[in-house]
């Protein structure tokens, strides 16, 4: 029996627009600075991916740019897979961490639970709300690389940069639904943002070694960092399955912590 | 009878720290009942358990005739809060954020909460971080009274009020009454919910030492007093004033004046007449605060029963 439609997630929203609005500036920023300037990277006679094999073949693997001619595999290397996944991580960090942790911190949510919500609401419209600011900087990115896509000459299908930014989302909602999670299980918000963070440096080492040789190769099964853009979405278009995964896994943290929040004390 | 707040052997234990021991309550359905004590001495606890905000150790309450866990959401929204220590944050204006409250209390009249900020003198256009203590404690009450709950829940209510809105304050708490509304609130101060109060339970070390009518705890509470006297030696007022067994602490310095201080316990009569024959210059009556007042009564009987 609400009196209004979502009202914590309108809200949150309302109390995070100036935010968000910084965020997307911070993505426009970096997708501006990057896409751009693949043209003369993909010039022919160049040399530059003579340069990129000049580099130790290591350093080129970590930082993936083993592909950089493809406009597939510049976007993946420069925005998607590293200054992209670096904003997204930190946002969904810092939103995440915010949405329960921080209020419970700083008293405020003590107020709200004694109104006529329920714990389970608040999880449900805050993680929305969180998760919905996040689609709203994928979204953007995904337009921006879209209306660059020509004038910069990545050459990339429209569908495969949807693809992509889903993918990136997936991975800051995963982020996100950690720290919302562990948030609203302990009320603490340097635990939640450790959680948050960590799961996302996780998967990107994780990657990264595996990356290394074959040896380790398996390192790849256990990194989201690789279920996201292993498969090249940019290249290949989104692969459904691990997105699934992710996403999925995202919805169980979410459940667990639900569940948890219902259950316990929640004091200033 | 009914009760608007009834709770048994209500516990909460943080650990080996024991926050509410036991606490048997009973709040009558349109009384006004206040709960004193010294800080730490169980009162927030003990409306955090009535809100669901946490969750009891042992022993259970019922609240508008529901558990507070089973009543839930719906529940909550026939009562009113107020928290503590209250925290109100954020960029939007005290009105923007009343208008979120109300999204998720109970239907607020059309008017109420211009009518109760004016009452009370608060600037709804102002942005909340930038309220001070005593605007914030008002937007605070407006968000409790708003949608005019069945249930009042009021932890120190008058905290940063000045004088004026306190009583303002205590208008809003005699016209609730009248309205049927349940007002339970908290103060560490028994001066300050004296006049609203019909009832007073008296909270120490997370147990309940007193339940009574507010008259009874007053005459019997500790008030210190000061009397400065001219034409008597101090000797002779110190053997006068040492027989009276209601003062206690006596002192008495010597000089063109003397000056005179002591607590008396219960009724001041016999120490007025001690000092009437006399030419009393000043004499001051102040209650104590209540931690030294009547909380150190009960707990001396209490020991004095051991």
């Amino acid at each position: 029996m609400t009196t209004s439609f979502l009202p914590l997630l309108r809200r949150n929203l309302a109390d995070s627009w100036r935010g968000t609005l910084g965020w997307t500036i911070g993505f426009v920023a970096a997708i501006m600075l990057y896409i751009p300037l693949y043209s003369s990277f993909s010039a022919q006679d160049t040399g530059f991916q003579d340069l990129i094999d000049t580099l130790p073949s290591g350093l080129a693997t970590t930082l993936g740019f083993q592909d950089l001619t493809s406009g597939a595999g510049y976007v993946q290397a420069t925005f998607l897979g590293l200054i992209g996944f670096a904003l997204m991580t930190i946002a969904a960090t810092l939103w995440s961490s915010a949405a329960i942790a921080g209020d419970e911190e700083s008293g405020s949510l003590e107020l709200t639970l004694a109104h006529g919500v329920s714990r389970v609401q608040i999880m449900v419209e805050r993680s929305l709300a969180v998760i919905l600011r996040l689609t709203w900087l994928a979204a953007v990115s995904a337009l921006l690389i879209l209306a660059l896509n020509d004038s910069a000459g990545t050459k990339l299908e429209p569908a495969n940069i949807v693809g992509g930014c889903l993918a990136l989302l997936g991975l800051g909602v995963l982020a996100a639904s950690f720290g919302l999670a562990v948030g609203a299980i302990t009320g603490r918000r340097s635990f939640a943002s450790a959680s948050a963070a960590g799961i996302a440096l996780l998967g990107y080492v994780l990657n990264s070694l595996g990356n290394q040789s074959a040896d380790v190769d398996w390192l790849h099964n256990i990194s989201p960092y690789d279920w996201a853009f292993g498969n090249s979405p940019l290249r290949d278009g989104a692969d459904w399955d691990s997105l699934g995964l992710i996403y999925g896994i995202s919805v169980v943290v979410l459940v667990i912590g639900g569940i948890a929040f219902n259950r316990r004390d929640v004091s200033a | 009878m009914t009760y608007a707040i009834e709770t048994r052997a209500l516990t909460k234990r943080y650990g080996r720290h024991t926050a509410l021991d036991g606490m048997d309550l009973a709040v009558e359905t349109g009384s006004v009942f206040g709960m004193i004590g010294p800080n730490g001495a169980g009162k927030t606890t003990a409306m955090r358990l009535l809100l669901d905000i946490i969750r009891p150790t042992s022993g259970d309450a019922t609240v508008l005739g529901e558990s507070p866990r089973a009543g839930g959401a719906a529940l909550r929204r026939r009562i009113g809060f107020l928290p503590g220590e209250l925290m109100l944050e954020g960029r939007v204006t005290g009105r923007a954020l009343l208008a979120h409250y109300a999204d998720i209390s109970g239907p607020v009249p059309a008017g109420r909460i211009d009518e109760l900020a004016e009452r009370l003198g608060l600037d709804l256009t102002r942005h909340v971080r930038k309220l001070s203590k005593g605007n914030k404690q008002k937007l605070g009450l407006v968000q409790a009274f708003m949608h005019e709950p069945p249930l009042l829940v009021l932890d120190e209510p008058t905290s940063g009020l000045d004088p004026l809105v306190q009583q303002e304050f205590l208008t809003m708490v005699r016209e609730a009454q009248h309205k049927g509304q349940t007002v339970f609130l908290s103060s560490h101060v028994l001066s300050e919910i004296q006049t609203a109060a019909d009832h007073v339970a008296v909270l120490r070390n997370g147990k309940i030492v007193k339940v009574g009518d507010v008259a009874t705890l007053r005459a019997s509470a500790v008030r210190r007093v000061v009397v400065d006297l001219t034409d008597v030696s101090a000797d002779s007022i110190r053997n006068t004033l040492e027989a009276l067994p209601q003062l206690n602490d006596l002192t008495v310095m010597d000089g063109d004046i003397v000056h005179i201080t002591g607590t008396v316990e219960g009724h001041i009569d016999a120490l007025v007449k001690a000092i009437a024959p006399f030419h009393v210059v000043d004499l001051r009556v102040e209650e104590q605060d209540l931690e030294s007042s009547v909380i150190n009564l009960y707990s001396s009987e209490a020991n004095n029963d051991n």
